[in-house]
């Protein structure tokens, strides 16, 4: 485990609130409005910390575990990435499986604390969330098979790490359907637009929002710390991807991760000012097409 | 050997003692849990020590017995079995005592009692058996026992439909395991199964044969699509700890035939490890589509044992490709991963049966849409539950994710190689799949069954199972806990298991296997850890501002808190899912002004099964036409009969 992985994964964390505020921006000023400051979520979590919780009687310690588990879990999962362009603090042969689970445990916890309060608003935010995360976890595997095949390796952190950068001159037509598969992917497991709309008010339409309804205060906060990792951590999949750091410096490598993410999360906003949410039933056929990419990717490398 | 011998003999006596003493049922009962639980016990001491790498004896029946010397053996693919075998018969045997307290005097309880007691030894003795006659004879005792146990509640039609189908698989599948072994032991010095080994069939159609047959016989015992159709029906017929044995051990022996066919074989041929590792995608699949559509909590589950069934298929496909294409590695991972999934399943899904079973005590329902809020009536019930559930959707920290691990590490191994084997990577893609269904359907479960509000005045009325059926609860969900927080401790096992079937591996290949074990422990530790470790900081620090915990639930800005029929229903949850895969899923939608449910049929059994069954029957009555009962036509039938033969002698010219 080396410091300056240990090191960037500190300073994913901090600076995770930041990307939602980024995308944020992003989109104001494309839609030509000033728009929140780019910090906004540290001073919700600020405030919200700052608050005490409500419960509603309905509930059990399932609604007040689901938070700590998804933070605790997409915390866990960026443990595997090698945020420092080398090595990964925590690797092991075949990693990328806990790398999903964990994202499904995340989402295990979360969808199951917002049905423990027996609101049909969560129920269908949960229903929803479910059946495009089980079409979303092929996707991510068909991604990562398409680095392991191109890299050699079965660990992320090789996958990402040193050997991606010889793998690049190889298998550049793979990897960059990979890595734009993975930049759909994000936009799904992130509930942005074209899959869920953060701005909407109205939770009918909603997906992950709606999920959270009826969380509040410490547990709010968490949740939306926890959100503001995820997207870090997809954003710095794409990152790595397609900017392989392993011959750069250390300082320069850090200022690449972090450029990277911000220009991941002005993308996100780039998207979300150009066009709208998609029909609920047409989110799957946008996956499979992230899918299909994905696939194209794995064939290519197979011949 | 003598101390499973003595636990096999415990075993068979408590079940004599529950029987007899049926007139003072509650000695027969005390002492008929006392030699289960001793016996069960005692069996699994030297499962465990071959586990740990020990041997042990085989125990040798020669003389009057036909086929050649009854052998019985314990290897570290038989221990695997055993281990499970043991835990689960055990947990189930003593849950079956408070479980059937209710239909005491009503029902032939004790002799109920007698049968779990013989199905456990009938198992324990089908993975130990060395030569076809005890094999076939013990595989009997087991599928006829199991029958017997299926149909404990007669009267009720769905409970002897369930029996029939279920009698009618089985039996269908022993012809084809009586032909598989007639074919192979054709030519062998007895019917060992050292012998077999020794004597392998050579022309590759031979190979076909037994291997087709092979499918036939352990697919329908397993459940494997499209022969699973029997295997929800009699599985929510049974009661529950019936269903627990059947769903986490009995259709396990499918599993184990196949191994031990591969273990005899020495070296399978590629097109059987395609085949596999497609049944596997295709069990996996559907299996768990159709299980999200069910609505009755045992069906329910059933249709997770054919997801599950499939999971071990893809890890026994991978291990068998590996072993044709010569990669010892994947082979092993492969292995090891399918004789682990099937230990992990065994646990956690009688675990999840015997909480079936709890909530259907408690409410008298197993209709999931009527029930809800349980976890505030029954939490124990509820949290073992959420346990298993967490398992068996493969997520850590649990067991289930160890095992899915390891099948997807060998699918991955495959990957990076050269060579034809390479193409089963996309099979990882398929395990995707049907892990992000898996939790859907669970999530389901868990949410309208225990959390938000009762549905029905059952639910509402609930109280929590007497300990008798909460202590076997506990006990899985920690076999379970225990197993997923320490692999370091079962990797190895299991990959003795895992290199056993891939026919042994080069002994420089085994720590570069066992590498990760550690590293694999470190995590899903540091994982539990981690969780524990926030859950407390988060408690530590809001500790100064109470918490409001009396509210009702946000109604969007309506007056009135949401009530229990304004719940998302379970129809509902899976309707997204079922919409995008109704051509496979045999679902009907049945729409009104204020209600929505849907209905499944499953497709194999309406389409394919029935109508089949009924074109059967239609011929069979046709046949029956010769059949007149008049003694002149019979003898006419032999006197032609003996025509033919002569005729047939004749012009084959051996007959003198």
């Amino acid at each position: 485990m080396s410091g300056s992985a240990l090191a960037a994964l500190v300073a994913l964390l901090v600076i995770a609130p930041l990307l939602p505020g980024v995308a944020v921006k992003t989109k104001s000023v494309l839609t030509g409005r000033r728009g929140a400051p780019v910090l906004q979520l540290y001073y919700d979590l600020w405030k919200l910390v700052g608050k005490r919780s409500v419960y509603s009687a309905t509930t059990t310690w399932i609604f007040r575990a689901g938070p700590v588990v998804m933070l605790v879990s997409v915390v866990a999962a960026a443990l595997f990435l090698p945020l420092d362009g080398r090595a990964a603090p925590a690797a092991f042969d075949g990693d990328l499986v806990a790398f999903a689970a964990l994202l499904a445990l995340g989402r295990f916890a979360l969808v199951l604390a917002g049905l423990d309060t027996g609101s049909s608003f969560e129920g269908m935010g949960a229903s929803r969330e479910v059946t495009f995360a089980s079409f979303a976890e092929p996707v991510l595997f068909l991604c990562f098979l398409t680095l392991m095949l191109a890299t050699g390796q079965l660990s992320l952190s090789g996958m990402l790490g040193v050997p991606l950068l010889a793998a690049w001159p190889r298998a550049a037509a793979s990897l960059g359907l990979a890595g734009l598969s993975l930049f759909v992917l994000l936009l799904v497991e992130n509930s942005r637009v074209p899959v869920d709309d953060p701005a909407t008010h109205l939770e009918l339409t909603m997906v992950h929002e709606v999920i959270v309804l009826d969380h509040s205060g410490p547990d709010l906060a968490i949740i939306l710390y926890g959100s503001a990792v995820k997207l870090a951590v997809f954003g710095a999949l794409v990152t790595e991807v397609f900017v392989p750091r392993s011959g750069l410096s250390a300082p320069a490598s850090f200022v690449a991760l972090l450029g990277g993410l911000i220009i991941t999360a002005a993308a996100v906003g780039v998207v979300e000012s150009s066009m709208a949410r998609l029909r609920l039933t047409r989110v799957p056929q946008l996956l499979a097409g992230a899918g299909a990419l994905a696939f194209f990717g794995l064939i290519l490398l197979m011949r | 050997m003598t101390l499973f011998v003595a636990g096999i003999s415990l075993i068979l006596l408590a079940g004599l003692t529950v029987a007899v003493f049926g007139r003072h049922p509650s000695f027969g009962q005390a002492a008929f849990r006392f030699l289960v639980g001793l016996g069960c016990a005692l069996g699994a001491i030297p499962a465990l020590a071959v586990l740990a790498g020990r041997g042990a004896s085989d125990v040798r029946i020669a003389g009057a017995v036909p086929g050649g010397e009854w052998v019985f053996g314990i290897d570290a693919l038989s221990a695997v079995f055993l281990v499970a075998i043991f835990v689960v018969g055990a947990a189930c045997a003593l849950y079956g005592v408070a479980y059937s307290g209710h239909d005491q005097g009503r029902r032939p309880v004790s002799g109920a009692h007698a049968l779990v007691a013989l199905l456990v030894a009938a198992l324990a003795l089908v993975v130990t058996a060395r030569a076809v006659v005890p094999f076939l004879i013990a595989w009997e005792v087991m599928a006829v026992v199991g029958y017997l146990t299926i149909v404990f509640e007669p009267e009720r039609a769905e409970v002897r439909r369930g029996g029939l189908l279920y009698l009618v698989a089985t039996h269908t599948g022993t012809l084809a395991l009586f032909a598989l072994f007639a074919v192979w032991g054709n030519g062998a010095i007895d019917l060992t199964f050292a012998s077999l080994a020794a004597h392998p069939p050579v022309s590759a159609a031979a190979i076909a044969v037994v291997l087709w047959l092979a499918l036939v016989g352990f697919g329908v015992k397993a459940g494997i699509v499209p022969l699973h159709f029997w295997l929800p029906e009699a599985h929510a017929a049974a009661p529950s700890h019936i269903s627990a044995i059947m769903s986490g051990l009995v259709i396990k022996m499918g599993i184990y035939g196949l191994m031990r066919v591969i273990v005899l074989l020495v070296s399978p041929p590629i097109w059987f490890g395609w085949v596999l590792l497609a049944l596997g995608a295709i069990s996996g699949i559907l299996g768990v589509i159709w299980a999200l559509a069910q609505h009755d909590l045992k069906r329910l589950l059933a249709f997770h044992s054919v997801e599950n069934i499939g999971i071990i298929l893809l890890g026994l496909g991978a291990g068998v490709l590996g072993v044709a294409y010569g990669h010892p590695v994947m082979a092993t991972l492969g292995f090891a991963g399918a004789a682990f999934h099937a230990l992990n399943h065994a646990l956690f899904k009688s675990l999840l049966f015997l909480g079936a079973g709890s909530v259907a005590h408690a409410t008298g329902t197993r209709d999931i849409e009527r029930l809800g809020g349980l976890a505030k009536r029954m939490p124990r019930t509820a949290t073992t539950f959420l346990i298993g559930s967490v398992a068996i959707v493969g997520l850590p920290p649990l067991n289930g994710f160890l095992s899915e691990w390891l099948v997807y590490r060998s699918l991955f191994q495959g990957g990076i190689i050269t060579g034809g084997a390479r193409f089963a990577v996309v099979a990882a893609v398929a395990l995707a799949l049907i892990g992000g269904l898996a939790l859907a359907c669970f999530v389901k479960v868990m949410a309208v069954v225990f959390l938000g509000l009762p549905r029905d005045t059952a639910a509402a009325e609930a109280r929590e199972s007497v300990p008798g059926i909460t202590r076997p609860l506990a006990g899985l969900a920690g076999a379970c806990i225990i197993i997923g927080l320490l692999p370091a401790f079962v990797l190895p096992s299991v990959f003795r298991a895992g290199s056993l079937l891939a026919g042994g591996l080069p002994p420089d290949m085994m720590p570069l296997i066992a590498a990760a074990n550690a590293p694999v422990t470190a995590f899903v530790l540091a994982l539990a850890a981690g969780i524990a470790v926030a859950w407390l900081v988060l408690r530590v620090l809001s500790r100064g501002r109470r918490a409001r915990a009396d509210v009702d639930t946000w109604a969007c800005g309506y007056p009135l808190p949401p009530t229990a029929r304004m719940q998302y229903t379970a129809s509902s949850f899976a309707a997204p899912l079922l919409t995008l895969f109704r051509p496979l899923a045999g679902v009907s939608v049945k729409r009104t002004s204020h209600s929505f449910t849907t209905h499944v049929v499953d497709p194999v059994l309406a389409e394919f099964m029935l109508p089949g069954w009924r074109g059967v029957r239609h011929v069979a009555d046709r046949i029956r036409r010769m059949q007149r009962g008049r003694i002149s036509l019979q003898l006419a039938y032999v006197v032609a009969a003996v025509i033919v033969l002569l005729i047939y002698l004749v012009f084959r010219g051996g007959a003198t």
